[in-house]
């Protein structure tokens, strides 16, 4: 990170600095404190939180989760201390500092929780940390687009698992970790098991990088080297790894767990491990090499023997170790030289003799060679490998083969090549970092090392607890460095061979990878780019299409779909009942006049070019839908029709005289579509009217008020009644509403329109000058 | 009789559709009173229909002597056909603002929702209609539009 | 059913009372001289009809002839939509008064529109359903194109009026098919009808045009299309208002009528209001990520909320109304919040509207930043705010109801939709350097944007309470069939 920003005069980051430190260093010490305890037991702690939705916050205490916590705090602390040092005098770093302890506890919360959904809630809290480290330097365009990449990928995963959490949660009954990991096989022989797999898979893939979701963890490299190092290699992105550890009870045991898993984490495990040898950047090399020990981690959770459990556990504890030193000591390297590329750097073993110490430490680790731990992780990943039975041996056995190879290749990359030699030209001269940058990388090479000579201590406190809390069954484990001459060590062997093979012709790898990935088409980066265009152009679609700005659009939209839901219903449900008693005797001519006059009035407002027609027209339909209310006993209501039909009338001629030079006749002519649109709206409401008239009718609330009428209101005309009666607050409304009717009317005419001048619209009215062709 | 009074409803209700689909708002009122007469009619028709006999009580009866014809959808329109003036009233009003502001009746030239490429074609209103102040496709407006970007519409890339 | 007590009406009388004696008191002292003085009167009028009916305990009861229920549901969604319209009210005034939009009809015109509501969530019969929903309206008709002189708002103003009226004959017709085929306007009745038998195909079409007059009011997908564009038209306060209290009310009064009406039916109308459901929620995540005008983001936002909370109602179950009123009324603070912000929005006197200028705010302004950032969040449903928890419940609600289907689309939605929220909190903070924007409020509305924003925050830990009011609320309207049905 360019120091090239206007520094402030703070030692060690001020107070918030030195309160970044002390917290997780006391959680740390407080965690520590635990470690007998759980090791023998686990527990469940619980406080109530959204109750009525059955929501609580307890936490689960097992090997599991404190190992992680361990794990949080620790390197949290030399995280911190670190980048007090480091970014300690940044304008900004108090916020920085905020987000980080956000997102530690986050995290604390994500691995103690004991309750799916605060599990979730933390989750996508940490998601959440993550898109703001990413995009601290707001001002790159780069971590910028990286930071929203992030969010979206993980937040989309996240939100996926939510829909896998409430799904498993329905199907078990409780949300309750502790009563879900104990019902595993009712749970596998659910009908749901397939989907609810699904969706976790897709909430832990994205999380923890699996190809092909994986791209956003390199491009999140843009974040400070602090937050690389603590979320994004030791604990983020573990968090995928996490669930899937903490689901294995439940959810793990099956041929599609096997396969999905072993299958993404296999190949996520070994494409990164060929990308990392393509990278130049030692961050970028680092970043891909995470990728794989998450690809790693998975398959083994997958294969789910004991052993690969255990394998697991014990490859989770080693790589946070070496990873975050490695990522800190480049991190130190960078603040010194001024780069992190490979080719410039040598030589700076004479330089910074103790970040030297710390890299080979954690270097040696990484390629598996003892006596460190990272052997002991590389052997029992072979064992386990060699364990399973049938094509899945074979299958686990040749990617970890590959890894690890790989992986010894790339430790001579960050660790041996940057330091021996004669010292080389850097943009700053090299010069040994300060000690709060120092002590972090070193410690954990130290725990490297001394785990690797006392794997009895990871073993029984932290190795052994995690198995079992995972494995879901009690059954000793035991860790040591030297077993014997066997099949494992035959491999290990062969790995350090083949592995200083390729170190020494890296360079030309590199460049035959360079060109196949330039000749290859397929970049996940791109495409994510392209899934963003998508969705960005399906919006813009969907406005053409159906949000035109245009009135007569919308209508015929609504029209047409309300006719297709109409319509269907009537096919689906079979429509008319009994076919159609028609009798056309007993109609006397007199009707046939008015039902003659009602359908050509209608049809001659439709047609007429006139707007004087059209109004007569529509007074002549007026007319006759009261003649109807008249012939068939409503006097009261065909008075009220002929009343509001005149005034109708006068108020419709009244507005037309005053908008003239302005034609009623359709200016587009006849239009089919919407005459086909009319026709079948037109038949289905004669259809649904017809069988209306087929269901036999119920009178009960009409002869209640013809009894009701005279004694409870005193009243002789039944329909007075019941308006004023009976519909009293209907009654009510209807004059309020013709208030409003008024008050609007008033509102909208008072003050001629355009009578004071304005500044201008709302919004800048665009119209003539917007070019569509601009917009998306 | 029922089967030819729910033809002439779907008479009147395609009649009023079609004129709603126009795109001259005036056509869109006449189809808004076609259709509210229409409503009224199915209400009515609902209720069924019988010939001559008034929904009274006789002077001195408790409740109707005989069948008299259904008193409830009665009273359902007058209440609709109040509120469908009021409604039709205040449509009245909201037309006549409408032209007097955008200078058209014609919804597809209301536009500045969703803006469209092809230039506007606002025919300035009659000068008699408000003397001196022109409404709102007046110069200045168009000019402020020329000069800024959109923002009301859809993203540009 | 009861007869005639006009106790159970006596907030409805009292607004009706109020807006008439208001409306003579601006007749009389002529013009706008007294438009602040009746908009504060007004907002006052309507916090004490929230607070009479918050406070009085009273049995649930149907009353006028079982044309109006007073019960904990239609209470629930009465103080709801009443506080929002306050709030709305209140934070509006000196943005109406800026730009010379405040006459005193305005307010008036929302404690109508109020009314109309009220009615329209305590309806027990269709055509009280009906007048209700006109009340309303016609009052929104005439604010949505109050301003005059904006030819924007006039279109909008319009366009709204069209399709709105266009949705209530819709709805008028529906309630005459099932007057046609159940003999009777009576909830209560047409409930007895449909227990005698399965509903038969006439009363689905009645219950299908419902539907859809209903769908317009809480702009559910397909007949959403007014929505961005009289969002965009209105004047802001008016959008915000148009954003809160009427989709409160539309929402109760579906799920009153859904329930008291076709409570024995449940299968038939929870198809539809799914599909509905679906559609809303996903054309609302995609449709609002091409925007860059705030306001009609926030149409699309709430298009996609209201599918949301339809999926609440899709559930079919008490649990699914009590996390559908929880959405509504979490809903409701939320654009409360966000609209008190998108208010003041400015740059040289003007209001402004478009997403650009709110780049590097956060710098500007912290707190307001910090604000808007938690409503944002909690728009996109990002825990543990409380706009998460509303997207939890309802979602619950539909697996729990079968719908494990519509959950996982729910989700899938809210991961689209998140996109232009986030898209929001990112300008302010990371944006580019441009031309920004100051942010003028006065302190009514400095509250209404930061005591919504801290009680996302706050109701994080507790729901404030509102999750048994919910529950209570449901519990009547769902409840009550229950105990009717055995």
């Amino acid at each position: 990170m360019a120091d090239d920003y206007p520094k402030v005069d703070r030692v060690m980051g001020g107070a918030s600095g030195w309160f970044s430190i002390a917290l997780p260093a006391v959680l740390f010490l407080y965690f520590l404190g635990l470690v007998p305890q759980i090791a023998e037991t686990p527990q469940v702690r619980g406080i109530e939180w959204v109750p009525s939705l059955g929501i609580g916050l307890s936490v689960l205490l097992d090997g599991l989760s404190l190992t992680f916590a361990l794990l949080i705090t620790g390197i949290g602390t030399a995280v911190t201390l670190y980048s007090a040092r480091y970014l300690g005098q940044h304008p900004d770093y108090p916020r920085f500092v905020a987000y980080l302890m956000l997102f530690m506890v986050g995290m604390l919360g994500l691995v103690l929780a004991g309750n799916l959904i605060s599990l979730f809630v933390f989750w996508e809290v940490t998601t959440i940390a993550s898109y703001l480290l990413i995009g601290f330097n707001a001002d790159s365009a780069k971590s910028r687009r990286s930071a929203l990449q992030a969010l979206l990928v993980t937040g989309t995963g996240g939100l996926i698992l939510l829909a896998g959490m409430i799904v498993l949660g329905t199907v078990a009954g409780s949300f309750e970790l502790v009563e879900i990991l104990s019902q595993g096989e009712m749970l596998r022989d659910h009908p749901w098991y397939l989907a609810i797999l699904l969706l976790f898979l897709a909430g832990a893939f994205t999380k923890s990088a699996q190809v092909p979701f994986h791209f956003w963890l390199p491009n999140a490299m843009a974040a400070p080297t602090p937050v690389s190092a603590y979320l994004h290699s030791a604990t983020m992105v573990k968090a995928g790894v996490f669930l899937l550890a903490r689901m294995n009870p439940a959810l793990g045991g099956t041929e599609a767990w096997f396969w999905m898993l072993t299958l993404f984490g296999g190949v996520t495990a070994v494409f990164a491990s060929v990308m990392s040898l393509r990278q130049t950047d030692i961050k970028q090399v680092l970043a891909y090499t995470t990728l794989m020990a998450l690809g790693t981690l998975t398959m083994f959770i997958g294969a789910g023997t004991h052993y690969a459990i255990m394998a697991a556990m014990l490859f989770l504890v080693v790589h946070s170790l070496y990873k975050a030193a490695l990522f800190l000591m480049i991190g130190i390297v960078d603040h010194a030289t001024g780069t992190r590329e490979t080719g410039v750097l040598g030589g700076l073993a004479k330089a910074m003799p103790l970040t030297g110490l710390a890299a080979a430490l954690a270097a040696v680790s990484m390629a598996g060679i003892p006596p460190m731990v990272g052997f002991i992780g590389k052997e029992f990943m072979y064992k386990a490998g060699l364990g399973l039975g049938g094509f899945g041996a074979i299958w686990v056995t040749v990617m970890i083969f590959a890894a690890s190879v790989m992986m010894f290749v790339v430790a001579g990359i960050v660790a041996w090549k940057p330091f021996r030699g004669e010292l080389r030209q850097t943009p700053h001269a090299a010069h040994e970092g300060p000690w709060p940058m120092l002590a972090g990388p070193l410690v954990l090479g130290a725990l490297s090392l001394i785990f690797g000579l006392f794997p009895g201590i990871l073993a029984h406190y932290f190795v052994g607890p995690a198995t079992h809390a995972v494995f879901g069954e009690v059954r000793e484990v035991h860790l040591y460095l030297w077993g014997g001459i066997n099949m494992a060590l035959v491999l290990s062997l062969l790995t350090f061979l083949a592995g200083w093979l390729m170190y020494r012709r890296h360079e030309a790898i590199r460049d035959r990878l360079t060109r196949i990935e330039e000749g290859s088409r397929v970049n996940f980066d791109a495409g994510w780019d392209r899934v963003l265009d998508g969705l960005k152009a399906l919006a813009a679609w969907q406005t053409r299409l159906i949000q035109t700005g245009n009135l007569q659009t919308y209508m015929a939209v609504i029209f047409a779909s309300f006719t297709i839901l109409v319509g269907a219903t009537f096919l689906l449900r079979g429509g008319m009942g009994s076919g159609i008693n028609y009798q056309a005797d007993g109609i006397h001519p007199i009707q046939w006049t008015v039902l003659a006059l009602i359908a050509m009035g209608a049809i001659l407002a439709t047609i007429t070019s006139s707007r004087m027609t059209a109004v007569a027209a529509l007074g002549v339909v007026g007319i006759g839908v009261a003649l109807i209310f008249i012939m068939f006993s409503a006097p009261d209501v065909a008075i009220t029709q002929l009343l509001v039909e005149v005034l109708v009338v006068v108020l419709v001629a009244l507005v037309m005289l005053r908008l003239p030079h302005l034609p009623v006749r359709s200016a587009s002519g006849f239009r089919a579509g919407h005459a086909a649109i009319a026709a079948a709206f037109g038949i289905l409401s004669t259809l649904v009217m017809i069988a209306v008239l087929q269901t036999p009718f119920d009178r009960r609330l009409t002869d209640f008020f013809e009894i009701a009428s005279w004694p409870e209101a005193h009243g002789r005309n039944i329909v007075n009644v019941i308006l004023v009666d009976f519909r009293a607050t209907d009654t009510f409304g209807e004059i309020v509403v013709v208030v409003i009717a008024a008050v609007g009317a008033y509102a909208l005419l008072r003050g001629a329109p355009g009578a004071r001048p304005t500044p201008e619209d709302e919004e800048p009215a665009q119209v003539a000058a917007a070019d569509k062709g601009e917009k998306v | 009789m029922e089967l030819l009074l729910a033809l002439t409803i779907g008479v009147l209700m395609a009649s009023s559709v079609y004129l709603m689909l126009d795109r001259n708002v005036i056509r869109f009122l006449f189809g808004l009173i076609l259709l509210s007469n229409a409503a009224n009619l199915v209400i009515f028709l609902s209720g069924r229909l019988t010939a001559g006999a008034p929904p009274l009580i006789d002077e001195g009866a408790y409740a109707p002597t005989g069948v008299v014809a259904n008193a409830l959808p009665q009273a359902l329109v007058l209440t609709a056909i109040v509120i469908g003036f009021g409604l039709l009233a205040f449509t009245l009003a909201l037309v006549y603002r409408t032209y007097r502001s955008l200078g058209t009746v014609n919804s597809d030239e209301m536009r500045l929702a969703e803006p469209v490429s092809a230039p506007r074609t606002t025919p300035h209103p009659d000068p008699t209609a408000a003397p001196g102040t022109p409404p709102a496709s007046d110069p200045t407006l168009d000019k402020t539009d020329a000069t800024t970007t959109p923002t009301g519409g859809e993203a540009r890339a | 059913m009861t007869g005639i007590d006009f106790s159970t009406i006596l907030p409805e009388l009292w607004l009706a009372i109020y807006a008439l004696a208001a409306l003579m008191a601006g007749a009389y002292f002529g013009k706008d001289r007294i438009a602040r003085p009746i908009l504060w009167a007004s907002v006052l009028a309507l916090l004490v009809a929230a607070f009479y009916i918050g406070v009085t305990e009273r049995p649930d009861q149907v009353s006028f002839f079982g044309m109006f229920a007073d019960d904990a549901f239609g209470r629930f969604a009465k103080v709801t939509l009443l506080l929002a319209g306050a709030a709305v009210l209140a934070m509006s005034a000196d943005y109406m008064e800026r730009h010379a939009l405040l006459r005193f009809e305005y307010p008036i015109l929302i404690v109508l529109a109020s009314l109309g509501m009220m009615l329209m969530v305590s309806a027990s019969d269709l055509l009280t359903l009906y007048i209700g929903l006109e009340l309303q309206s016609l009052s929104l008709y005439v604010v949505a194109s109050i301003r005059r002189d904006s030819a924007k708002s006039s279109e909008a103003g319009l366009k709204y009026f069209v399709l709105g009226a266009l949705s209530s004959g819709v709805l008028l017709y529906g309630a005459s098919l099932v007057y046609g085929f159940a003999g009777t306007t009576n909830f209560a009745g047409i409930l007895q009808v449909v227990s005698e038998g399965e509903l038969s195909t006439g009363l689905l079409f009645g219950l299908v045009f419902l539907l859809v007059g209903l769908a317009f009011k809480v702009s559910a997908v397909p007949f959403h299309m007014w929505t961005p564009d009289v969002y965009e038209g209105s004047p802001t306060p008016v959008t915000a208002f148009f954003a809160t209290a009427p989709k409160v009310a539309a929402m109760a009064l579906l799920a009153r009528l859904m329930f008291d009406a076709f409570g024995n039916v449940v299968a038939d109308w929870t198809q539809i209001i799914a599909f509905l459901a679906v559609l809303s929620m996903f054309l609302g995540a995609i449709a609002g990520i091409g925007q860059r005008n705030i306001k009609r983001l926030m149409a699309y936002s709430s298009i996609a909320h209201m599918g949301f909370a339809l999926v609440g109602l899709a559930a079919g179950t008490a649990v699914g109304v009590q996390a559908m009123l929880l959405y509504m009324a979490i809903y409701a603070v939320m654009n409360v919040g966000s609209f008190a912000f998108i208010l003041s929005m400015e740059r040289d006197g003007r209001p402004i509207t478009d997403l650009d200028s709110l780049n590097r705010f956060a710098s500007a302004e912290p707190l307001k930043a910090l604000a808007v950032l938690l409503l944002m969040f909690s728009l996109a449903g990002v825990p543990p705010l409380v706009g998460f928890w509303a997207k939890y419940g309802v979602l619950t609600a539909a697996v729990d109801g079968g719908l494990a289907w519509l959950a996982v689309a729910g989700v899938i939605a809210s991961v689209i939709g998140a996109f232009y929220y986030l898209r929001i909190v990112y300008y302010m903070y990371f944006g580019a350097e441009t031309e920004g924007l100051t942010s003028r409020m006065g302190a009514v509305q400095y509250a209404a944007l930061i005591v919504p924003a801290f009680a996302l925050l706050l109701g994080s830990i507790t729901l404030l309470g509102l999750d048994d009011a919910a529950a209570v609320a449901a519990e009547s309207l769902v409840g009550a069939l229950t105990a009717a049905g055995e």
